[in-house]
């Protein structure tokens, strides 16, 4: 199961690489992130699983005292969170860019903007 | 001390306050952004001043009630003290310098700025890896926000550009902490380090290393994952550029540097590898760079790199790491915020634009001030730091790297010094810079910083290391002080100067040895009679007192250094004093550069040669030269004697002195040439006088000095006798004369030390002579071609009388002091066994009669020309020097003992066998003697005799005008070519031409055309798409991954 979500995550970070460097169209480029941005929460979500155990939630069921032995890790459950407002954050500001861009050059083609090089 | 969570609280409440503020009232908003971003700077200077003055120690602020790891913590210590300062101060000027640009975009623009200031910060202070990642997050938005906010269009897609990029750095380098923080169970940067992984688990850490290193040295835009960062230093607002290349790399370089201890040694030939490509690429990409801030981004990665190179080598460096990483750091970071700053004065992008920049001395100052700390010269803390990397490095074998690190500073130093030269010479364009005041405010505190960092680099490095401040030394204050006094008239300043150099020399003329005394003679009293031609100059002459003044200080230090720290930081002075000098000639722009290039890349075999022979050691006076372990000994020999004679200008070395010579200033002509050549002599004298004899393959490298000064002087007389520029002429002639010297210190033996040390005061007196007389005559013709004059005799009689003892000292003919240095030198040859060079030398001899001969009849015999008739003599200032060397050579001439015999006692001390006898007027060798006075009278009475004779005979003899004996019906397309003194002895030139073929010429312009053409190749591969720039940072991660591994 753990290695499974692992291997989707992976996979979904390699799909988005590939949508951002073979899309020439900006706005599939921002979507093939987003969906390597998923990628990187399942993996880290992933890391964070421990086989056998329960939630991080402290209730009747599970006890403080004995919270250690019996639930999964919660940092990375909890920086995912964090990772996830991130990207909401860079995708929204990428979107903003795009609109930008558009707005400049009628045009959403990456190739149409390398007026700086060398 | 105020709690360094000040500065992201103090951030954050700012920006929300921006929020609420009525958008209208700009003003209100943008001076809450600068007290909050003075109050931002005034933290971490709180700091600083507590560990500098008070002794505090490093703090842990701990956050959330929790210690860590189970919570966040900061630490302020002096490292992560001076890193905010910097960031917060170049943020603060950057604002200041925004003023009219940040009032127009309203409060938000401020509100990302004071955040993106925050974030770098927050990279240099936290110790928790996903709170890094967090800031850095924060960091790319906030930089992508402030590159939407940038006026040019194009700075659009840049910013796009660098989203794409930090896409893919974020994914890296969350996995890559994730999975490190699975392998370790902390996300700590203490605890990681010191954590003991459980068994098998280290491969995975090592895995997970590896993504969060890649991740961080990206954001130090490595080689070649960088085309984004260049893309947005061109086109962002200039101040923008100024925070990402000063702040936002101290940031990274401060996170990679954190990463680097918790991973170990064992990453560091990575970051080294990784480092040095960097700064090689990056460099040599600059070079056909013609866009200034494209320019600046290229420098920025360059100098980054090579910081990364020192972090690379903490294994060496150790204690000393931090000493040369901040050096290069804060170097790197004034002058860059302060080039980014001036470029916003400048209206046009290209760089032969910045000549705008002319009008403005103080302008020019910063500019040539950032320069120099980026080029790493003294006295800033750049070249502190350099010094001490280049000990330790080549101290622990480390010789590839160095010289890697040494091509590439003077690869940096050629685009970065012609720049400088376009900026002084070029046509300056209609549009002048609009300098408002809050606009160059920030440029001067840049300038004023990087001196005082120089100072304050002086003192760290006297406490490690022992070395004297630099700016403390008396000679180099004094030259500096002209600078504050630049405002004064010519002559008072020219006064101020000839009373400071006598004054100087009469306060320590009995702390040098009689071989010093001699240098210090020329340097000092020498120096202080050829300033008397400056007296001629009228205005202010800006800038000429500061850079001569410089030039003297460092030939002072010179011959005063006792160990070989000095006697590099007074070369680089001097040289950079001289490039000033030479530069301020009127078409002098290319020949300037090729001075600075030689004699930088000479300085960087000198650096090399010392490093080599200290052999680690941080004090290595000069005459320890002579215990050099046997291994290293020949190659440190190779290495300074090289260096040094690329001052001399040794044949295959020589092709900047001709144009540097001859396109200076009249009076800058002699002190180039009469003076500063003496420089690199004294420096052989030093290495030969602690070295000796060196093999080298069984090769003995005096023998090869000895070929190479054979050939030197006949060359150089040769193409002496080809020109037809006069001032030209002269400068072959001091090649040729160089040779000569060169000879005699090679020759190993007393009289050969003798004789050398005869044509550094022969060749002082008479080429600082004919200099100045074929300068007063070119000033006075308007032209230096000598087939233009001609007849001059009657108008500039005592530029004649000059010339023509001059030509007859250097030709070495009785009865002048010329044939004083050929004597000793015929004895010095019987005395030693070299006959083949000897014969060459010898040929040299006749050839250089050709060109003196020339020289005299082409300038003052013959017919006056028609145009020239109304020419006066050479004004004053500039005849009386002239006269007062013909006085000196005369009196060398009758009495060379009052200057030598106590020269020939001190070399006994290193060649016991050979020296002279002096009794009276007479001067005895082993096999004759000499007597100048007999001699002078002799040849006086026969010359007087000859003269009455020839004007008897000639009475009658009918004269022929020039140009009619060619002329018939039509006039040539080039009337010079029918001139009798053009091209004056093409049968010779027929029959020796293929020895003056300009192969040294050609062989350093095919190399420096070559890395033009190979950088201008290589740098299309950054293609401007933001597609290619993700693969080139994919190919990266590959590439390093499949190195490393």
């Amino acid at each position: 199961m753990i290695h499974l979500a692992m291997a989707t995550g992976f996979l979904l970070i390699l799909i988005g690489f590939y949508g951002a460097v073979s899309n020439r169209n900006i706005l599939r480029m921002i979507v093939a992130f987003t969906i390597a941005d998923s990628g990187v929460n399942l993996v880290i979500v992933a890391i964070g699983y421990m086989p056998g155990r329960t939630a991080p939630i402290l209730d009747a069921t599970v006890k403080a005292g004995y919270a250690a032995a019996r639930i999964i890790d919660p940092v990375p459950q909890a920086l995912v969170l964090t990772a996830i407002v991130i990207g909401v954050g860079v995708t929204a500001l990428m979107l903003a860019y795009a609109y930008k861009l558009y707005e400049k050059k009628r045009s959403l083609d990456i190739a149409k903007f390398t007026e700086l090089r060398g | 001390m105020l709690s360094p969570l000040y500065l992201v609280a103090a951030a954050l409440a700012a920006s929300f306050t921006l929020g609420l503020l009525n958008p209208k009232r700009s003003g209100a908003a943008y001076a809450i952004t600068l007290v909050t971003l003075a109050f931002m700077a005034w933290v971490p200077a709180g700091w600083l001043w507590g560990f500098m003055a008070e002794g505090a120690q490093p703090v842990e602020i701990y956050t959330a009630g929790a210690l860590p790891p189970y919570a966040i913590n900061l630490r302020m210590g002096l490292a992560e003290a001076a890193m905010t300062l910097l960031i917060t101060l170049t943020g603060l000027l950057s604002a200041l310098y925004l003023k009219e640009s940040l009032i127009k975009l309203g409060h938000r623009g401020m509100a990302v700025l004071m955040v993106a200031l925050m974030a770098f910060c927050g990279i240099v202070l936290t110790r928790d890896l996903f709170n890094l990642f967090v800031f850095f997050e924060l960091a790319a938005i906030s930089t992508a926000g402030l590159i939407l906010l940038s006026e040019d269009e194009r700075a659009l897609s840049a910013g796009f550009k660098y989203l794409i990029v930090s896409q893919l750095v974020s994914t890296f380098l969350l996995i890559g902490i994730l999975f490190a923080y699975h392998a370790s169970g902390t996300l700590n940067l203490d605890t990681m380090a010191s954590a003991r992984l459980p068994h098998g688990s280290a491969p995975s850490f090592a895995l997970a290393f590896f993504l969060m290193f890649i991740a961080l040295v990206t954001e130090l835009k490595p080689f070649p994952a960088n085309g984004w960062a260049l893309d947005i230093y061109e086109s962002a607002h200039p101040a923008y550029s100024a925070l990402f290349s000063a702040a936002a790399a101290t940031a990274s370089l401060y996170a990679v540097d954190k990463l680097l201890l918790v991973g170990g040694p064992g990453w560091y030939p990575m970051a080294t590898g990784i480092g040095i490509t960097t700064f090689l690429a990056a460099n040599l990409f600059a070079l056909p760079q013609g866009n200034d801030r494209r320019l600046l981004g290229y420098s920025s990665l360059a100098q980054i790199g090579l910081i990364l190179v020192v972090l690379g080598q903490r294994d060496l460096l150790g204690e000393g790491t931090p000493f040369i990483a901040f050096g290069l750091l804060v170097s790197h970071a004034v002058a860059k915020a302060g080039l980014y700053w001036l470029s916003g004065l400048v209206g046009g992008r290209s760089l032969t634009d910045w000549a705008a920049l002319r009008g403005r001395p103080l302008l020019v100052f910063a500019f040539i001030s950032f320069v120099a700390m980026l080029t790493s010269l003294p006295p800033f803390p750049g070249f502190y730091a350099k010094w001490e990397l280049v000990r330790v490095l080549a101290g622990e074998g480390r010789l590839a790297l160095l010289a890697l690190i040494l091509i590439g500073a003077l690869v940096e130093a050629g685009y970065l010094f012609r720049w400088f030269g376009y900026m002084l010479k070029r046509e300056a364009p209609a549009e002048a810079v609009n300098g408002e005041p809050h606009q160059v405010v920030p440029v001067y505190v840049a300038v004023l910083a990087g001196w005082v960092l120089g100072y304050f680099w002086g003192e760290l490095s006297g406490v490690g290391l022992g070395h004297h401040n630099l700016l403390l030394s008396l000679p180099l204050a004094f030259a500096l002080g002209f600078l504050l006094l630049d405002w004064l008239p010519a002559w008072v300043k020219n006064t101020l100067a000839i009373t400071g150099m006598v004054a100087f020399f009469f306060l320590t003329y009995a702390e040098y040895d009689p071989l010093r005394l001699i240098f210090a003679l020329i340097f000092l009293i020498g120096g202080a009679i050829t300033l008397l031609a400056s007296y001629d100059a009228h205005g202010r002459r800006i800038g000429f007192y500061p850079a001569a003044m410089l030039m003297y200080a460092g030939m002072v230090m010179l011959v005063r250094a006792n160990d070989s720290f000095e006697f590099f930081a007074a070369w680089e002075l001097l040289t950079l004093g001289s490039y000033f000098l030479i530069l301020r000639g009127k078409h002098s722009e290319p020949h300037a550069l090729s001075y600075i290039l030689f004699s930088l890349g000479g300085a960087f075999l000198i650096l090399a040669g010392f490093a080599l022979a200290a052999g680690g050691a941080a004090q290595f006076p000069i005459t320890a030269l002579g215990q050099v372990a046997p291994a290293v000994a020949p190659w440190v020999f190779l290495l300074l004697a090289t260096g040094f004679m690329t001052k001399t200008a040794a044949i295959g070395l020589h092709i900047w002195l001709p144009g540097a010579h001859a396109e200076a200033e009249t009076d800058v002509s002699p002190m180039v040439s009469g003076i500063l050549l003496k420089a690199g002599l004294f420096g052989l004298f030093v290495l030969l006088m602690a070295m000796g004899k060196q093999r080298l393959y069984g090769v003995e490298l005096t023998h090869v000095l000895l070929w190479v000064a054979a050939f030197t002087a006949l060359l150089g007389n040769l193409m002496a006798v080809f020109q037809e520029d006069a001032k030209r002429l002269l400068a072959y002639s001091s090649i040729g004369q160089m040779g000569y010297a060169l000879f005699g210190l090679a020759l190993m033996n007393h009289l050969g030390w003798l004789m050398a040390l005869m044509f550094v005061i022969n060749h002082y007196i008479y080429k600082s002579m004919l200099f100045l007389s074929v300068g007063g005559v070119a000033k006075r013709t308007g032209t230096r071609e000598m087939y233009r004059m001609g007849g001059l005799i009657r108008l500039m009689p005592l530029s004649f009388i000059a010339v023509l003892i001059g030509i007859i000292a250097i030709s070495g003919v009785p009865p002048l002091s010329g044939f004083g240095g050929r004597w000793i030198f015929y004895n010095a040859i019987l005395a030693s066994d070299y006959r083949l060079p000897m014969v060459i030398l010898f040929l040299a001899g006749p050839v250089a009669f050709l060109y003196l001969f020339r020289l005299i009849h082409s300038i003052f015999l013959g017919q006056l020309k028609d145009e020239l008739r109304r020419v006066k003599e050479a004004p004053f200032w500039i005849a009386l020097p002239q006269m007062l060397y013909v006085g000196l050579l005369l009196a060398f001439a009758l009495a060379p003992g009052l200057a030598l015999r106590r020269v020939d006692t001190y070399l006994n001390l290193f060649f016991p066998e050979g020296g002279l006898h002096w009794e009276g007027f007479e001067i005895t060798s082993d096999y004759g003697y000499w007597n100048p006075v007999a001699i002078m009278i002799v040849v006086a009475v026969i010359f007087v005799s000859l003269f009455a004779w020839l004007l008897f005979v000639n009475r009658r003899a009918q004269k022929v005008k020039q140009f009619n004996i060619v002329f018939s019906a039509e006039r040539p397309f080039r009337p010079e070519t029918t001139h009798f003194a053009w091209n004056f002895f093409a049968p010779y030139r027929k029959a020796l031409g293929f020895l003056v073929q300009p192969y040294a010429t050609t062989f350093w312009g095919a190399l420096t055309d070559f890395l033009h053409t190979a950088g201008d190749l290589a740098r299309r591969l950054y293609d401007g798409n933001g597609q290619s720039y993700a693969l080139h940072f994919l190919a990266f991660v590959v590439i390093v991954f499949g190195v490393g591994v």
